[in-house]
């Protein structure tokens, strides 16, 4: 968007407008910046999508860039054979049957959670939240061992089920402290207001606070979301390598791990995992932005 | 059968007490008023009232029942808050129907009672729209439809006026108290502006402090407020105090300041009687201090030489800030003064009309109409 706009807005600049013309320059050097960024961080990405379509043996003997000028040895083999023979297909649904519930879950308990933590008065509150910020700081990879012993013990390896629990465990911390200070600046008058009118917590939850918290709870879906999506580690440990459950993170590492240097599957596999991300992040994006500003200028 | 009693009710959070030993009984149908500076414990009573805060101590009673137990919603109240705290996600009609769904009515009781509300506050036409989309005047309407609409024993507001501009809180001030006949419900009203709080009210209770300082209708407190907090609160501009030394004089009384002496009149002298030889606290309010060439007529008013130290012309009146020594003084006086500010100018004091008050306790001793001494 900076380098769509940049152009813009030095050509709307009337020449004749001194003033205008004096702040297009001083923000030149800006803009260049902005510029040099986006490309540097999106040329090795196009890189990699470029190659996605092209033979793994022109790969190997010439930079991505020239198939730019002869753009007929590009096609949808990579695709094909990632997809039909290399089951890729399998696995994208076993990431979005793990990724889906694990975000709306995480979702439902933090929003439970948090709503408890900011407007209704327990004992122990302040501290309980304490821990629950405290158990930020703690390192998955901690707890990958003891967790996983228990697993065995009742029957959670490799299973959904188990993936969901700890997905939803781990997000659960930050998703909880996201939540809990967007909830408690909502305006106080708001909540007592419904409360006077008869509304119960489980009302005010779901009728006023849900409702105004969309953007809050939007940003913590995409989070999540992405977050499960992308995750290798978890389920490596809790699912095992076994094909039938394995989400794309696993079976693209495989790739790697089966082919040495089938550079081509690797690139058409990657942009496989990474189109349902871009989707949701593009069709969410307001919310995105708002949920992350929201927080910041409401507090 | 609406009526309200705080009895001996004691709010404290940590160390620190908002209420003490409070005590106020608001008669069925009364509009009350509860006045005083920001942190007075106003508000506090009123969310105790509410239910939204438990009491420390003492007892509250909405009709006969002791309420302290009962849940806000279960009171039988409705509040309309200072930010009106309308839902920004539902529209107006959402907005004044919420309560009577949770409350499970049927359908066409609630429209019924929706578009009856609206009708009373003239809202009909905004009922689809979401509260952002309304200016503050609107809102504030829409707020108190979503009090009347639920048919309440009392009605709380906090403070309601606040938030709009001057003109439009001249007439809402009107419209609240036509409201308030209309529907013949106990109306609990709070604000820190004592306009607001004269032009309303049955009765105000001023408080400081976590303290009732004192009831009474209007007239009563500004005429014959009990102590100096009251005297200072009620009434705008505020009463002028001033310290001054009890003398008699030929069988006549005076009031002698540093540098100033004035004659009390006749039919007041012989509340200060007992007074004679102290040094006394004495009230004023600058509407009984004239200039002395417009004094109207009928008023037996003492001359006082002062200097003026600025005017402020009202169009229909001007407030003069002028010393007499250390003292100083407002007066409101006639538009034709001819005073001008850096210059002396005379002016009368309606002595008749003075309170008199005990420098250390501040308490009360003689007020206008002098039967009405305060103990």
């Amino acid at each position: 968007m900076a380098t769509a706009e940049a152009p813009a807005t030095t050509a709307n600049a009337p020449t004749t407008n001194t003033g205008r013309l004096a702040r297009a320059v001083s923000r030149g050097p800006l803009h260049v910046l902005i510029i040099a960024v986006c490309l540097a961080w999106m040329i090795p990405t196009l890189g990699l999508f470029v190659s996605s379509f092209r033979e793994g043996s022109d790969i190997a003997t010439s930079g991505w860039w020239t198939a730019l000028s002869s753009p007929s040895t590009l096609n949808l083999e990579n695709y094909r054979q990632v997809l039909f023979t290399q089951g890729m297909a399998r696995s994208f649904l076993n990431s979005l049957i793990i990724a889906v519930p694990a975000t709306l879950l995480t979702i439902l308990v933090a929003a439970l959670a948090a709503y408890a933590f900011s407007w209704i008065e327990f004992r122990g509150r302040e501290a309980l939240f304490l821990l629950v910020v405290a158990l930020l700081v703690v390192p998955l990879q901690l707890t990958l061992i003891p967790v996983l012993r228990m697993y065995a013990t009742v029957g959670l390896t490799g299973t959904f089920t188990g993936m969901w629990i700890a997905h939803v465990a781990y997000g659960l911390p930050f998703a909880v402290f996201l939540l809990r200070n967007f909830f408690i600046a909502l305006p106080k008058d708001l909540l007592e207001s419904a409360f006077l009118e008869g509304a119960s917590h489980f009302t005010a939850f779901w009728r006023i606070v849900v409702p105004l918290s969309v953007p809050a709870l939007a940003a913590l879906g995409i989070f999540q979301f992405l977050w499960v999506w992308n995750d290798l580690l978890i389920a490596l440990v809790y699912l095992g390598g076994s094909a039938t459950v394995a989400p794309m993170t696993v079976t693209i590492s495989n790739l790697v791990n089966s082919f040495g240097g089938a550079w081509q599957l690797l690139t058409a596999a990657a942009f496989i995992s990474v189109t349902l991300p871009l989707l949701i992040f593009f069709a969410l994006q307001r919310y995105f932005v708002e949920g992350i500003l929201a927080g910041a200028v409401k507090g | 059968m609406a009526r309200v009693l705080f009895d001996h009710v004691v709010k404290r959070y940590g160390e620190v007490r908002a209420l003490k030993d409070f005590s106020l009984e608001i008669t069925d149908k009364e509009f009350l008023v509860l006045v005083g500076p920001s942190g007075c414990g106003k508000s506090t009573a009123l969310r105790l009232l509410a239910g939204l805060e438990p009491a420390s101590e003492g007892d509250i009673l909405i009709g006969e029942r002791r309420v302290n137990d009962v849940p806000a919603k279960d009171r039988d109240i409705a509040m309309v808050f200072q930010s009106y705290a309308l839902y920004p996600h539902m529209t107006v009609a959402g907005n004044i129907a919420f309560g009577l769904k949770l409350r499970k009515l049927p359908k066409d009781e609630i429209n019924r009672r929706v578009k009856q509300a609206a009708e009373t506050l003239g809202v009909e036409q905004l009922m689809e729209r979401k509260p952002g989309q309304l200016s503050g005047g609107q809102r504030q309407r829409i707020a108190l439809a979503r009090a009347i609409v639920r048919e309440p024993a009392v009605f709380l507001l906090d403070e309601p006026l606040s938030n709009l501009d001057a003109k439009l809180r001249v007439n809402t001030r009107a419209e609240i108290s036509k409201l308030h006949k209309r529907l013949g419900t106990t109306f609990v009203y709070v604000t820190h502006d004592q306009t607001e709080a004269m032009t309303m009210a049955d009765r105000i209770a001023v408080m400081n402090a976590g303290e009732i300082h004192q009831v009474g209708s209007p007239q009563e407190l500004y005429d014959r407020p009990k102590n100096v907090f009251v005297a200072g609160f009620i009434g705008s501009p505020a009463m002028n105090f001033f310290k001054a030394r009890v003398d008699s004089a030929d069988g006549a009384m005076d009031l002698k300041g540093n540098t100033f002496t004035m004659r009390v009149p006749r039919d007041r002298a012989p509340e200060l009687q007992s007074y004679i030889g102290r040094e006394m606290l004495f009230g004023v309010r600058p509407e009984n201090i004239h200039d002395a060439q417009f004094t109207p007529t009928g008023i037996n008013a003492v001359p006082l030489d002062v200097g003026v130290e600025v005017t402020e012309l009202m169009g229909n009146e001007v407030f003069l800030h002028v010393e007499a020594g250390e003292t100083k003084l407002l007066a409101r006086v006639d538009p034709r003064t001819e005073a001008q500010a850096g210059k002396p100018t005379q002016l009368a004091v309606d002595l008749e009309r003075m309170h008199l008050f005990d420098p250390d306790s501040e308490q009360a001793l003689a007020t206008v109409g002098a039967a009405a001494a305060v103990a």
